[in-house]
């Protein structure tokens, strides 16, 4: 993608001087955004704070009567971590509409899933972990994806030419644990590399309340191991080739929405493996009649493969509550708590944003590492709690 | 002969046999009559087969302090159960390009999704909440909703005067669940049949709103659409305005338009 980031600034300028004509659409956000350690690190950054500022824009423009054409570019400038200091262009995608079809060729981003603690179906994009947003950060995916509608649901095929590898941290970058993940020599099991065709398809339809999905995908895996690379003599991401089939549902019952998204992974690379994340949320709605609403959220996560699992969530269990204002400010936040059953570390986050005025919106992240000396995912992570805080305008 | 005439026929006679046992006639309930009226209201509406129209919502606190929403929505007629509709949001600009889809039904719960852009996520969310504020504005979801004559029970009150109009009196019972209020008291224009004015009560039956709708304009020579309402919170004194323009019928739009799917692509 290097050749493709250099091209982008030239990109944005061009659709910068095409959207001043008219067509195009735009809407977007200028970020600044405080992060707070108040632990003194471990490794080498040991800054106790860090400033930066992003954008996003989408550029959208109609092309003919039936197709339309976007891009999505995200800039970051950050105060310490070169990691973090990028350009990602998280759609340049062509889209052609039938009447029950649609085709969208370029650069893509999908959701799939149901559940709000870990979307272990959705992969058809990497993760762009140096957000520290809690993994909703994508990075844009090469696709080419058809969609039929049909009168008992829909069905969406995916070719993925050309794979993206995880971001991390670099090594003035917080939070992260004492090692860096040396992402320039990250290893690949097949030998196209980057390169590999992947594919993906996925079936969703709708029962009443009930919405279903099952799908499955072959290719190279978004979640990587960590493998010592003696070439470089670092610890590097290792990028290995499996199958995945799964399926996602939803019951939406008046105040319970009952979730489950379940997976079996095979590959040569791993041990063949289910997966579960399932739980529920109920809601109390318009409490006391003030509009304000209260959601308790509890999920279980589960890797069958135990403590021998590469996820992060073998066997967890998140305890949330969920508060909408429904103001004139919108006021919201989400508390969570996640608790390792087996190794006994807790992953405390809260999330919370209101809007101020017409255009900025404030947000607030914490997230606090409880006695996770021994957890296998993020021990390394006790002195890295951090705060971040975010002030957008939006247009 | 066509079926329609025959209809029309059939009508007349009843027509007339009414007027011959007029002593029948008058005993009608006034629960009879309530749901007569609100079933002429649905029925002039009939046949509007979809339309679109863009809204601004302005919403004011009690210090008279102004904020503004503005959304387009898009509706499709539906025989025989509740409307299909789709909002997508333009302002305030955190929530450009969220859309809201529903599919209303008469009598079971609604089906509702949320497409949240920045995500690329469509979610499925619950309708339950009926008395919950529509964008923080005095208007709750319930207010906005596909208004089906099933949803409530009736009762004709009286005849009165808005304005100089003449206008029946009409309270709605709320038949579904989870309702915010005890009862509204509907005033309908006796000669368009549309409401002018409605008083909610709140869960304690004490007046909570008062909804003013003026401005009314005849589309397709049918069907009367509102140029603003004017929805009063007697309790907080907040109140909200919306202001409806760009109506447009019969644009084709399909049942496709408002699959869940169709939310990612809409503008």
């Amino acid at each position: 993608m290097r050749k493709l980031s250099a091209t982008i600034p030239l990109l944005a300028l061009t659709l910068l001087s095409v959207s001043a004509q008219a067509e195009v659409e735009t809407r977007g956000n200028v970020s600044l955004q405080l992060q707070a350690f108040p632990n003194d690190s471990v490794h080498e950054a040991t800054q106790d704070s860090n400033f930066s500022l992003s954008t996003e824009i989408e550029f959208y423009a109609p092309v003919g009567e039936n197709g339309s054409f976007t891009a999505t570019p995200f800039i970051r400038i950050d105060e310490n971590d070169n990691e973090r200091s990028r350009i990602d262009m998280r759609e340049f995608i062509y889209s052609h509409y039938g009447d029950d079809w649609e085709l969208n060729v370029g650069v893509g981003k999908v959701f799939w899933g149901v559940a709000e603690s870990s979307n272990i179906v959705d992969v058809i994009n990497q993760n762009d972990l140096v957000e520290n947003d809690g993994s909703s950060a994508k990075l844009g995916q090469p696709m080419a994806n058809l969609l039929l509608i049909r009168d008992w649901g829909d069905i969406d095929l995916y070719i993925l030419p050309g794979f993206r590898e995880r971001t991390f941290p670099g090594i003035s970058g917080r939070p992260r644990p004492a090692g860096v993940i040396d992402t320039d020599n990250a290893l690949f099991e097949s030998s196209d590399r980057e390169k590999h065709v992947d594919f993906a398809g996925r079936v969703g339809m709708v029962f009443d309340e009930w919405d279903v999905g099952a799908h499955l995908f072959h290719g190279t895996a978004r979640d990587p191991l960590f493998r010592f690379n003696p070439a470089s003599n670092s610890v590097v991401p290792f990028y290995y080739q499996y199958t995945q089939v799964g399926f996602d549902i939803q019951a939406t019952l008046e105040s319970w929405l009952l979730k489950a998204e379940l997976t079996y992974s095979s590959g040569d690379e791993i041990d063949d493996h289910s997966s579960l994340v399932s739980g529920f949320e109920y809601s109390f709605y318009d409490i006391k009649e003030s509009g304000a609403d209260l959601g308790i959220v509890a999920e279980w996560m589960y890797d069958e493969r135990g403590e021998d699992s590469t996820d992060a969530f073998q066997n967890d269990v998140l305890i949330g509550l969920r508060l909408a204002l429904n103001d004139e400010q919108s006021l919201e936040g989400l508390l969570g708590i996640i608790t390792d059953l087996d190794e006994g570390g807790q992953l405390i986050t809260l999330e919370a944003s209101r809007r101020f005025g017409s255009s900025l919106k404030g947000s607030l992240q914490m997230t606090i590492f409880e006695d996770v000396e021994n957890d296998t995912a993020f021990s390394g992570f006790e002195d890295e709690d951090n705060l971040q805080v975010e002030l957008s305008y939006f247009f | 002969m066509s079926v329609r005439a025959l209809k029309h026929t059939r009508n007349l006679s009843f027509v007339v046999a009414g007027l011959l046992f007029a002593g029948v006639a008058i005993a009608q309930t006034p629960e009879e009559r309530g749901l007569e009226i609100a079933t002429m209201v649905q029925a002039q509406d009939d046949g509007f087969t979809d339309s679109e129209s863009a809204m601004t919502m302005t919403l004011i606190n009690r210090s008279g302090k102004k904020s503004t929403r503005r959304m387009r929505s898009r509706v499709l007629e539906v025989q025989g159960d509740g409307d299909k509709s789709m909002s997508i949001f333009d302002e305030p600009a955190d929530v450009k390009g969220t859309a809201s889809l529903t599919h209303s039904h008469a009598t079971e719960a609604d089906e509702q999704w949320l497409y949240l852009p920045a995500l690329k996520r469509v979610k499925r969310i619950s309708s339950k909440n009926k008395s919950g504020p529509f964008m923080g504005s005095e208007f709750a979801f319930e207010d906005i909703s596909s208004q089906e004559v099933d949803k409530y029970t009736y009762k004709y009150i009286g005849d009165d005067e808005v304005d100089g109009v003449a206008v029946y009196k009409v309270e709605a019972i709320p038949a579904y669940k989870h309702s915010g209020y005890t009862r509204l008291v509907n005033w309908i224009d006796q000669e368009k049949l549309v409401a002018l004015k409605v008083e909610y009560f709140d869960r304690k039956n004490s007046p909570l709103k008062t909804l003013t709708i003026s401005d009314y304009q005849r589309y397709l020579d049918q069907f009367w659409r509102a140029g603003s309402m004017h929805m009063q919170n007697e309790q907080t004194g907040k109140s909200t305005i919306l202001e409806w323009s760009d109506y447009k019928f019969k644009t084709g739009l399909t049942d496709k338009d408002f699959d869940s799917k169709a939310l990612k692509r809409i503008r």
